[in-house]
């Protein structure tokens, strides 16, 4: 038995046979080759396919006289953005040294990271073309592949709708794959085009982007060196962002800074906190307002802020005032005292930063409370400048970049929206006619009580999200919003076992017509329900195999250079979606500015499209050539400030952070910390971005006697376009091929032009000029009056342990968002009625291991992981365990309160969890109700660890702005197996 | 001369494994060996520490003292080597060691002990140095190619040290004083029979 | 705290260069089946003396130094 998180031990057990067969040890660096060819040929006789189509990479001796190469590429494991040096001779990656010069890993690695080499050398890859034939993997070439899953989607778009088709892409993708990706779903027809910023951080892209104008972190893990008072709520930095707590821990220790976490569980980052203060699950909103009750109650906020930059915060005070501190603690069992320390701290020793995670954001109030959290900050004055902000620390690798290119059913690329406007912007980029795109859509027809909508609305209209795609499969239709229920799934690089309500989805699953999963290893979504038939599985190669931008958390673009030749047959996401656009007949349109050579579109011609439609977030300035210099002169960076002193990059901070305004030419210098009045906007300063207008009721909404350091304009002023532009007469600025520009998009309302929208960059190039930010200087808001509870209030989650406060602070009531019906008020009431909480008593909550990412089937692939974590777990309460009489190690049911859910897997006893609270890994999968799943894999692609999923018995509830799943409070009972 | 020791700061490890996978990946290291390993005290209580552990190439090492074929030998750096071609698993160097860092491959079916494997301070063990033998019993010599132990070099808080002791403790003391605690240079006393004083 | 690196990278990558290229040359038609059947002789040692397999190895090289510096504040 191995539960290492106790013992802190690997032992063998049953595991060591699979692995040892993957690898002989000591053999392996110069032997991997050949044993990759025996491997493969074994798979191969199976399927009795000859070789031939297979690359021979790994053929021949190594050269000896050849010299080592080393190239650079960045961490696929999380949003830190690490760089990986990779030594690699012969077109084999031979060995990983410390990369010292960057300054964000400084040379350093997680578990994840100093095993990534294992990654391409990886015998459990998906190795050709599949698809399931009667139950049974077939292997087929990539041509035969492409041509019948082109054919089946044809049909089911020409029987049900482009809509029908749900196209699933990735965090994992580049900046360009997922900008390709999300522009092969406009070309196709649907906005039902997502990833897994879904089930991540879309709450907090959607409360923070409505506070103060963007959703992404503010500063940068750097930058948290300068802290006085960091509090992390709702994250877990230490196993899922390890090297973020060098700068944490570093900052901390310089500054004698104090660090709080507030945190149901007490983590591994809980261990290193000044200050621990735990929290009944669920209670984020009251814990806030706990807070700022207590610092407006003795005048801690900063009053010179929130009157020149603040809108709204007096609505708040109302709120703010209901949660006195009796009731604070019967809400969240924090005494009031404890919560009186932590807000005085944050309010007076500054600068302060909130960090947060998924505690926060995957809650049926996620939107709620991250927009709580941002009004803390705004309240206490912690925004725009160093030591303070919102650090969010986002998930994946490129999470925030795959965000950032629209790879999401509300957005096109760069958060244009899905509005006329916004299409007619991107079909001017694409040289492709608005008309033509807009013929890709469906009509739909009236249904369900609701009206029909033109190809014009329904482009207009957002996609469904990752959260729902099973629901939309198995509902009535006349429950889905649009022309039909879901027929077909298009997943690159999604895991299915991080969806919540698997024994629904495997309805879901088995109604699909026609299911694709390209991945370098089978996800759940290959083996999951009981499908026999119309599954295709496409090898894909990952992220250094190919070449490509990612942002980081702190939107640092990185360019990454291909270390090795995708191995086996895969191939990398540039080349299947050009495949695949081609088969289906758009390519020549698609690709009419991006160079395609042999089939492979090239990455760096694909940044550069994406720089001259990216205004809107300043995703103009970073050039390929730009991003490498920045990756040739890493040593050239500050560590704190991550502004080069010297080289030829010297004066831009570290991988041009967005907004960097302008072409390329103008070299501003990317932006560190967002909102920062302390510097010139040349130099990455800014304002509050005024999104919603100019002023509200009444009062204004542009900023008051604040502005940035140098700008003409010394008050708020709104967004930039050339009507304005005249007014200040400033057209006399632009340059005639600029004008010429602006005219011919302005056509005969060229006054409309915007900052955004004017593709000769003339507009941002004359407001750098002046010092002033193009999306205008305004104020933040601390009440969204276009969402769901403009100021956050609590609700108890669905399934609630406190069924006696939900009369109080109920769920909202049923609705319908993204094109589904949202049923959270009567899965609450019911829960409540029925009496769940009894039968259900434990607190379900989930989170990350710091060997494993995701849904985990690449890192349970990867023996040097697998090793180190063999069992799926749950952590359950000393106290909780002892009453049921189950003692460590051994397995356990733990089971949900919906669809007689249930999951077998090994207690760990221990207080790091409170009384009442579980916690399970998320993880793992290949296990489903108990049932070991390992059969359904093609032969040789079974990741060496599976386990239950904990999505095996996750609940209802999706926050009511984004759909985002509750993973983080349902209940369940745990038993004795 | 510079003496090679290990110091883990256990007020920055956070059991991230890093170290562990970084020696698996560098040296090839079988599945069920483990030249390093990360130990939690106090699991999921306040006072939570953890730190990362291997060989600590002890001064007067008691692996050495016991062996019964003299297969340890001690480095001018002070790191202690074995030659696999001289031990024959009989695993008193395992009961010697304080630390816990002989590890023994499984060969046969009735439990026989293969050679000792341990940690080497990435500086392989007494075959030509980078050779293909050295690297097929001891991993990489990274010592000899002018670099430090992977495990440290990686470790993603910078709190497994490495390198030349006096180096070591003086960062180490540079940080106690910085940060205004420290819980001590762990495995120190019994290792090197001294500790650093701040 | 700012960064006192004194090495380039380009020196350090060419330090690699040669200790990686030294390994594989040697690499050529060795047997690797030593590890599974061990010989008990003075051939075992062939390819050091004892004092040679004592001798110093540590250098304070551009590597380590950067490894030392980033370990500070």
């Amino acid at each position: 038995m191995l539960i290492k998180r106790k013992s802190g031990e690997a032992t063998r057990t049953r595991l060591q046979a699979m692995a040892n067969g993957l690898s002989s040890g000591v053999l392996d660096r110069r032997s991997f080759l050949t044993q990759s060819g025996l491997a493969l040929g074994g798979v191969a006789a199976i399927g009795s396919i000859q070789l031939g189509a297979v690359r021979q990479a790994q053929a021949g001796p190594v050269n000896r006289a050849a010299p080592v190469e080393i190239r650079k590429n960045i961490c696929t494991h999380c949003s830190v953005g690490c760089s990986v040096t990779a030594e690699v001779q012969n077109g084999v990656w031979i060995g990983q040294e410390p990369s010292w010069d960057s300054p964000i890993n400084r040379g350093t690695h997680c578990a994840k990271g100093a095993s990534v080499r294992e990654l391409v050398h990886g015998d459990r890859r998906i190795k050709y073309p599949m698809k399931l034939v009667n139950g049974e993997w077939q292997r087929l070439s990539w041509e035969t592949a492409i041509s019948e899953i082109s054919g089946k989607m044809t049909e089911i778009r020409d029987k049900s709708g482009a809509d029908s088709v749900f196209m699933l892409g990735s965090a994992k993708m580049s900046n360009e794959g997922a900008y390709l990706f999300r522009k092969f779903g406009a070309f196709w027809g649907t906005n039902s085009i997502d990833h897994q910023a879904r089930i991540c951080h879309s709450t907090t892209v959607a409360g923070v982007a409505n506070t103060w104008g963007y959703g992404a972190q503010t500063n940068s893990y750097n930058d948290i060196r300068n802290a006085k008072t960091i509090i992390i709520m709702g994250g877990n930095p230490a196993e899922a962002h390890p090297v973020s707590l060098q700068h944490v821990l570093s900052g901390k220790e310089i500054n004698r800074a104090n660090l709080f976490v507030i945190d149901p569980r007490f983590t591994r980052t809980a261990a290193h906190a000044t200050e621990f203060v735990r929290i009944r699950p669920g209670t984020d909103i009251p814990i806030i307002w706990g807070m700022l009750h207590h610092i407006f109650a003795n005048g801690w906020e900063d009053k010179d802020f929130i009157a020149k930059r603040v809108y709204g915060m007096d609505e708040v005070r109302k709120e703010v005032a209901k949660w006195t501190p009796e009731e604070v603690e019967r809400v969240t069992g924090v005494p009031g005292e404890q919560l009186k320390r932590v807000a005085q701290t944050f309010a007076t020793q500054k600068p302060s930063t909130l960090i947060w995670c998924m505690g926060a954001t995957q809650k049926t109030v996620g939107t709620a409370n991250v927009r709580a959290y941002c009004t803390l900050l705004l309240a206490t004055g912690n925004v725009g400048s160093q030591g303070t902000g919102a650090n969010i620390f986002r998930g994946h690798c490129n999470v925030q970049g795959a965000t950032d290119m629209g790879l999401d059913v509300t957005n096109l690329p760069l958060y244009y929206g899905l509005v006329e406007g916004a299409w007619k912007h991107w079909s001017r980029v694409w040289e492709v006619e608005y008309d033509y795109l807009q013929s890709r859509f469906d009509e739909v027809p009236a249904k369900g009580g609701r009206p029909a909508r033109t190809r014009k609305q329904n482009m207009e209209t957002s996609g469904i999200p990752s959260t729902r795609w099973f629901d939309a499969a198995t509902l009535p239709s006349e429950d889905v919003d649009q022309r039909d229920n879901v027929k077909a799934m298009f997943i690159m690089g999604h895991g299915g076992n991080t969806v919540t309500r698997m024994p629904e989805m495997s309805k879901g699953i088995e109604r699909l017509e026609l299911l694709v999963v390209c991945d370098p290893h089978p996800t759940t979504f290959a083996i999951h329900g009981e499908r026999k038939n119309g599954t295709y599985l496409l090898p894909i190669c990952t992220q250094f195999e190919t070449s490509g931008s990612r942002t980081a958390s702190n939107r640092s673009i990185q360019w990454g250079e291909k270390v090795v030749e995708p191995i086996f047959e895969s191939k990398d996401d540039f080349e299947v979606i050009y495949r695949f656009a081609q088969k289906l007949g758009f390519a020549d349109k698609m690709f009419k500015n991006i160079k395609v050579e042999n089939n492979h579109p090239v990455p760096e011609d694909i940044l550069r499209e994406i720089n001259r439609g990216g205004w809107s977030t300043g995703y103009t300035g970073q050039s390929p050539e730009r991003l490498k210099t920045h990756m040739a002169n890493q040593k050239d960076f500050d560590l704190v400030t991550l502004r080069a002193k010297d080289g030829p990059a010297k004066g831009d901070y570290y991988g041009l952070p967005w907004p960097c305004w302008g072409t390329p030419e103008v070299k501003h210098p990317g932006t560190h910390i967002l909102y920062n009045t302390n510097l010139n906007v040349r130099d990455g300063g800014g304002a509050f971005r005024p999104r919603f207008g100019v002023e509200y009721q009444g009062k204004t909404l542009l900023a008051e006697g604040s502005y940035s350091l140098g700008s003409e304009l010394t008050d708020g002023y709104p967004e930039f376009t050339f009507g304005i532009f005249k007014r200040l007469g400033w057209d006399a600025d632009l340059t005639e091929s600029e004008l010429a520009t602006i005219n011919k998009i302005g056509g005969n309302n060229v006054d409309a032009v915007s900052w955004a929208i004017d593709l000769s960059g003339g507009i941002q190039r004359v407001c750098l000029k002046h010092g002033v930010s193009p999306f205008g200087n305004g104020k933040a808001r601390a009440i969204a009056w276009n969402l769901p509870d403009p100021v956050p209030v609590h609700r108890e989650p669905i399934y609630s342990p406190r069924p006696d406060l939900v009369a109080k602070y109920p769920t909202r009531p049923d609705g319908r968002e993204l094109r589904m019906p949202n049923r959270g008020g009567s899965v609450q009431k019911a829960a409540v009625d029925t009496g769940v909480a009894k039968k259900f008593p434990i607190v379900l909550t989930s989170g990350r291991l710091v060997e494993y990412e995701g849904g985990g089937e690449e890192t349970r692939s990867n023996k040097w992981l697998a090793e180190l974590q063999q069992d799926m777990f749950v952590e359950i309460n000393t106290n909780d365990a002892a009453e049921r009489g189950i003692r460590e190690g051994q397995w356990v049911w733990v089971k949900g309160p919906e669809s007689d859910s249930k999951a077998k897997v090994k207690a760990l006893v221990t207080d790091r969890v409170g009384r009442g609270v579980a916690f399970m890994p998320f993880h793992f999968g290949g296990w489903f109700q108990g049932v070991d799943q390992r059969a359904k894999y093609p032969k040789g692609t079974d990741p060496i660890v599976l386990g239950e999923a904990v999505n095996g018995v996750t609940t209802y509830g999706y926050d009511p702005v984004t759909g985002m799943q509750e993973t983080k409070v349902t209940l369940c009972q745990i038993e004795a197996a | 001369m510079a003496r090679m020791k290990f110091l883990c700061d256990a007020d920055r490890c956070i059991e991230c494994n890093a170290c562990v996978t970084a020696c698996k990946n560098e040296h090839e290291v079988p599945w069920g060996i483990n030249r390093r390993r990360v130990v939690t005290i106090n699991d999921g209580k306040p006072g939570e520490r953890s730190v990362s552990m291997a060989c600590m190439h002890c001064t007067d090492a008691p692996c050495q003292a016991v062996c019964p074929v003299d297969c340890f030998l001690t480095t001018a750096d002070g790191v202690v080597l074995h030659s696999k071609d001289l031990c024959i698993g009989c695993g008193y160097c395992f009961y010697a060691c304080p630390f816990g860092a002989p590890q023994y491959p499984k060969t046969g079916n009735f439990g026989s002990r293969g050679k000792m494997d341990k940690c080497t301070y990435c500086a392989g063990g007494p075959e030509a140095d980078n050779s293909p033998e050295e690297y097929a019993k001891y991993g990489a010599n990274r010592l000899a190619q002018g670099k430090l132990p992977i495990c440290a070099e990686m470790c993603s808080t910078k709190a497994l040290l490495a390198g030349d002791s006096e180096m070591i403790a003086t960062i180490y003391k540079e940080r106690v004083l910085k940060r205004g605690y420290g819980s001590g240079a762990w495995g120190w006393k019994v290792a090197y029979r001294e500790t650093i004083a701040v | 705290m700012s960064k006192s690196i004194t090495a380039s990278a380009h020196e350090a990558s060419e330090d690699r260069d040669v200790s990686r290229r030294r390994f594989f040359k040697v690499l050529g038609g060795a047997s690797t089946v030593a590890l599974a059947a061990p010989i008990m002789s003075d051939e075992a040692h062939a390819g050091e003396s004892k004092d040679e397999a004592r001798k110093s190895r540590y250098r304070e090289t551009d590597h380590v130094k950067k490894f030392y510096s980033t370990n500070r504040y």
